[in-house]
């Protein structure tokens, strides 16, 4: 009785179910093997596969009538001793590979039931090496053979599988598709099955292609076409020999196989003669046609697969050619245009075409010829013993391969004349359209699993080497080792009689030059004239003196006069964690910066940082200009840059309060408070440490001693020197630990409405430490911030500064919340009281903004402000909102709390 | 009338059927308990049983729960993707696919 339509499509169906099913419990099962086991099977598949490797060349060639019994028996040893050799103790359970610098390890995941396809040109090998792979990863795999070659691929399957469950593999873990007429449409089935995971294709271009197309992930391979470039420096007699020897290996059925040779025009001759000798022929142009049209399908452009695999003289005899019995390869020359030749395409077969090529630029063209017809990403060659011109065909070609020296079909397979992974699957690439150029192996087989540990970052102290921190400290000028100095300042450290102080310690054999223009917000063009300037002096010591400002500008003039190749855009760049770096900064310095702060407040001397005021001009031209008329007044168009890197730290820093006692109430206050700020936000940014705490506390201490008493008696020099002091603690707290929110808006109130930095960071103080101390809505995405705990260090600081703790109504003193609550509750009154008694603003309604003009402006406040980098290591990641409400609630006037 | 449910201990390998378990099935009198605690391993046959052993009582209206699964064994039911294994474990249903990222 005939089967009907529809009884064949479910035995179809039926059949691949019950395949499926099978591969799918193996899987589950062999998910358990420990790698001892796994080895133990895989090296029992092995010892079979060697048993077998002859019978199984026989069954294939005489199934398959393609190739050499020799060659194939040879293919089986590669996809089985050689491949064992090459994954024997390589790991594939659990943990197989470990990343300390990273911190990460590789962890393997068995794909789970693989349909592997075998072609008809390696049927034994290629079954072989795929089942000794999938049972090295625990993968199950149902193979499912050429028609042609069936009954040799099943036989190497079963041969494989039998060996594995002796040795305990799981029931199933191999299977195969029977030899039927429906074997096409099984496979089909299969393909698209849900229990299969991963298709490992190896075929005919249309098998392939289904591969693909079936919408599971898939492991393919592409067409071959390969060329090969003979360079005059090869050695002709090792060349002609590996040739032949690849090229007759199995007949010519390796994909890898040399397709078309490329010889450079004075060897040509040479090489000829030896292949003759070795026993090649090498047809006339008029042969040539005749061998093309036997070897090439005139319907499809392509080979005729009638000759895939046939030997020499079986072609050209159909050729009409004759030639003795023997005859290894068929030499045709590619006369007239190339790319439109017949034999561009590959030939998978002992014909082989080769070109002329003058110079290594056209060899090297030609190859590409050749490479893009039709091989993309598959395989290429060359014999050469010139590096350069190895290197240089490596860069052109595009080959998942490229073999060097060796036989290109053998040396393909790797393993036996070089170290490429044993394959019999040639990953192509996006070039063939497959997903790796890899030859193929075991390790394409696994899943990784990344396991990443938190990374433990190097967390490091750094600030200026040498600090001298006492008054009449500058005196060490006096010993300072330099030649020619060039001071930079401000016009008022002639005026309170600081650059005469420094001019009178300095060695009297020194030449000094001075560049007073800097003002309070030095820019990019007046920096471009002091380095003008120093180009003529040459100075070995800048001497920066006065406030941030000029210390700032100091640090910017070494950067660029030593490296005028740098460029601002790639110096400051806002990133999220601000040590990263865009370009790379210098490591070390030639010329010694010697900063002398004369105001208690940003605490430079000691920082990492400089700000500089820019334009888009600056940032355009991106390096070191002529400037223009330096005034820096285009405030429009100007905005503040930072830059940060340890190569910006000077190298001495003079903490001398002698400097400070003619500093004028008004900016020794804003500045302390400045100071401040930065203790205060370095103690709960993110970035904050040990290190830095200790700092930040210590400078609070000095803040909330010395700056009332200072104010009360201005020129005594012990109070001076301790607040100078606490804002030199305070800038190398920052320059570890950076600053936070307060920052950030104090640097968008201070660019919008001119206001000075100390102020502005003042106004915003108090809403800085009411927001901070709050459990965010957002945390900040810092991996060296594990645990909240901003409101913490604020209870600390109170603590450490011995404020009162005050029992509101309410609160629960025995409780550790109760406790933290009212110390904060005690921080914020006590810097409430402090700006109190030195008169400073604790809002932006009294820095004398209107509330008409702040609500205009806040748009822009907040949008400067989100770009900040100092909101990057604030310790909640402000929402933009947030950020809003922080300038909202920092205008009205403010009571007590 | 059913009796009360009773517990069963798989130890060591399970590479094939359960007698004993097959037997109570066979009774229907109660609901049971496979506990896994002790078992290292499962061989493919033993998966079959598994399976097979709750058509069974499924059929006989008998209610199998599998409890005290080791990770390594639970891996294998969740790979092997059998719909009345992953009952009896209380596996969750998989969802329906999300945002592909």
């Amino acid at each position: 009785m005939v089967a009907s339509a529809v009884e064949r499509d479910l035995a179809l169906i039926e059949e691949a179910e019950a395949l499926a099913k099978k591969a799918r419990l193996a899987a589950a099962i062999f998910s358990q093997y420990t790698q001892e086991k796994v080895d133990a099977i895989v090296k029992a598949m092995t010892s079979a596969a060697i048993e077998a490797s002859q019978e199984l060349a026989i069954a294939a060639n005489q199934e398959t009538r393609m190739g050499l019994v020799e060659d194939k028996t040879l293919k089986n040893l590669v996809a089985s001793e050689f491949q064992y050799h090459q994954i024997r103790n390589k790991k594939t359970v659990g943990i197989i590979k470990e990343f300390p610098q990273e911190n990460m390890v590789e962890v393997a995941e068995p794909i789970g039931v693989i349909l592997a396809l075998a072609p008809v040109t390696n049927p034994t090998s290629t079954v072989i090496f795929k089942s000794i792979a999938c049972a090295k990863t625990r993968n199950s795999v149902i193979f499912s053979p050429h028609l042609m070659a069936a009954n040799s691929s099943n036989q190497a399957a079963k041969i494989l599988y039998e060996a594995a469950l002796a040795a305990g593999a799981p029931r199933d873990f191999i299977t195969w598709v029977e030899k039927s007429p429906r074997l096409r449409q099984v496979t089909e089935c299969l393909m698209i099955h849900s229990q299969v995971d991963l298709i490992f294709a190896t075929g005919g271009t249309q098998m392939v292609k289904a591969a693909y197309s079936s919408g599971k992930p898939a492991l393919g391979v592409g067409s071959g076409n390969t060329p090969v470039y003979v360079h005059r420096s090869a050695h002709i007699a090792q060349t002609a020999t590996d040739i032949i020897v690849s090229k007759t290996f199995d007949n010519g059925t390796e994909c890898p196989s040399e397709q078309t040779l490329i010889v450079d025009a004075p060897i040509a001759e040479q090489l000829l003669t030896e292949f003759r000798r070795l026993g090649c022929y090498v047809c006339t142009p008029e042969e040539v046609e005749k061998v093309s049209s036997v070897v090439i399908d005139s319907r499809t452009g392509g080979m005729d697969y009638k000759f895939v695999g046939q030997p020499a003289k079986l072609i050209a005899d159909k050729a009409g050619i004759d030639v003795p019995a023997d005859c290894k390869i068929i030499l045709c020359p590619m006369l007239g245009e190339l790319r439109q030749h017949k034999l561009v395409v590959e030939k998978l077969m002992p014909v082989l075409g080769y070109v002329i090529a003058e110079s290594v630029d056209e060899g090297i063209n030609k190859t590409l010829d050749i490479n893009y017809a039709g091989g993309t990403g598959h395989t290429a060659g060359i014999f050469a013993d010139d590096e350069d011109v190895i290197e240089k065909f490596s860069d052109a070609v595009n080959a998942g391969r490229i073999i060097v020296n060796c036989p290109t079909s053998i040396g393909g397979l790797g393993g036996v004349y070089n170290n490429l992974p044993t394959t019999l699957v040639f990953g192509c690439g996006t070039g063939g359209g497959n997903i790796t150029t890899d030859n193929v192996n075991f390790k394409n087989l696994l899943n990784y699993k990344r396991v990443p540990r938190r990374s433990n970052y190097v967390m490091g102290f750094h600030t200026t080497k040498d600090i001298y921190i006492n008054p009449g400290s500058i005196d060490h000028l006096r010993g300072l080792k330099t030649q020619t100095a060039f001071i930079v300042c401000s016009k008022s450290a002639t005026r309170r009689g600081h650059l005469s102080m420094i001019r009178e310690r300095l060695p009297a054999e020194t030449h000094v030059e001075v560049f007073s223009d800097i003002g309070v917000e030095p820019d990019f063009a007046t920096i471009n004239r002091a380095i003008k300037i120093m180009r003529q002096s040459k100075p070995d010591t800048i001497i920066a003196l006065g406030g941030g400002s000029v210390l700032d500008a100091a640090k910017i003039m070494r950067l660029f006069y030593e490296h005028p190749e740098l460029k601002l855009s790639e110096l400051s760049v806002t990133f999220l964690d601000f040590r990263h770096r865009l370009a790379v900064f210098p490591e070390k310095s030639n010329v010694q910066l010697v900063a002398i702060p004369t105001t208690s407040g940003t605490g430079a001397e000691v920082t990492p940082f400089a700000v500089v005021s820019v334009s888009d001009e600056d940032i355009k031209n991106g390096k070191q200009s002529n400037g223009s008329n330096g005034n820096g007044n285009h405030h429009s168009t100007k905005r503040k840059l930072s830059l940060i890197d340890e190569c910006l730290l000077p190298d001495i820093a003079i903490i001398d309060a002698n400097l400070t006692v003619s500093l004028p109430a008004e900016i020794t206050v804003d500045t302390a408070f400045d100071a401040l700020t930065h203790a205060l936000e370095s103690l709960v940014s993110c970035y904050a440490s040990d290190y830095t705490d200790g700092l930040a506390l210590e400078a609070m201490r000095l803040i909330f001693e010395a700056l009332p008493c200072v104010l009360e008696n201005p020129t005594n020099t012990l109070w001076r020197h301790k607040l100078h002091n606490a804002a030199c603690l305070a800038g190398m707290a920052i320059g570890n630990a950076s600053v936070g929110i307060n920052h950030a808006l104090a640097h968008s109130l201070g660019s919008v409405f001119e206001i000075p930095h100390g102020r502005a960071n003042s106004a915003l103080l108090l809403s800085t430490i009411a927001h901070n101390s709050k459990i965010p809505r957002k945390f900040t995405v810092v991996s060296t911030y594990p645990l909240w705990i901003a409101d913490e260090k604020y209870a600390r600081a109170a603590q450490f500064l011995n404020l009162p703790i005050a029992k509101e109504q309410g609160a629960d003193l025995n409780s550790r919340e109760g406790r933290k609550q009212a110390s904060i509750l005690a921080l914020k009154r006590a810097v409430f009281d402090l700006m109190e008694t030195c008169k400073q603003a604790k809002s932006i309604s009294e820095l004398g903004i209107s509330e008409e003009a702040f609500r205009k402006a806040l748009p822009e406040l907040t949008t400067l402000a989100f770009h900040d980098l100092s909101l990057r290591t604030n310790p909640s990641m402000p929402l933009q909102e947030e950020v809003v409400q922080v300038f909202l609630d920092a205008y009205p006037p403010r009571r007590r709390a | 009338m059913k009796q009360e449910t009773k517990t069963c201990k798989i130890t060591g390998s399970l590479i094939g059927p359960q007698p004993e378990i097959d037997k109570l099935i066979a009774s229907g009198k109660q609901d049971l308990v496979i506990d896994f605690s002790e078992c290292v391993f499962i061989s493919v046959p033993g998966l079959e049983w598994l399976t097979d052993m709750l058509s069974k009582a499924g059929a006989a209206g008998i209610k199998v729960n599998y409890v005290a699964i080791p990770p390594t064994l639970y891996k294998v039911f969740k790979v092997a993707r059998i719909s009345n294994i992953l009952d009896a474990c209380g596996s969750p249903i998989a969802p329906a696919s999300g945002q592909v990222c």
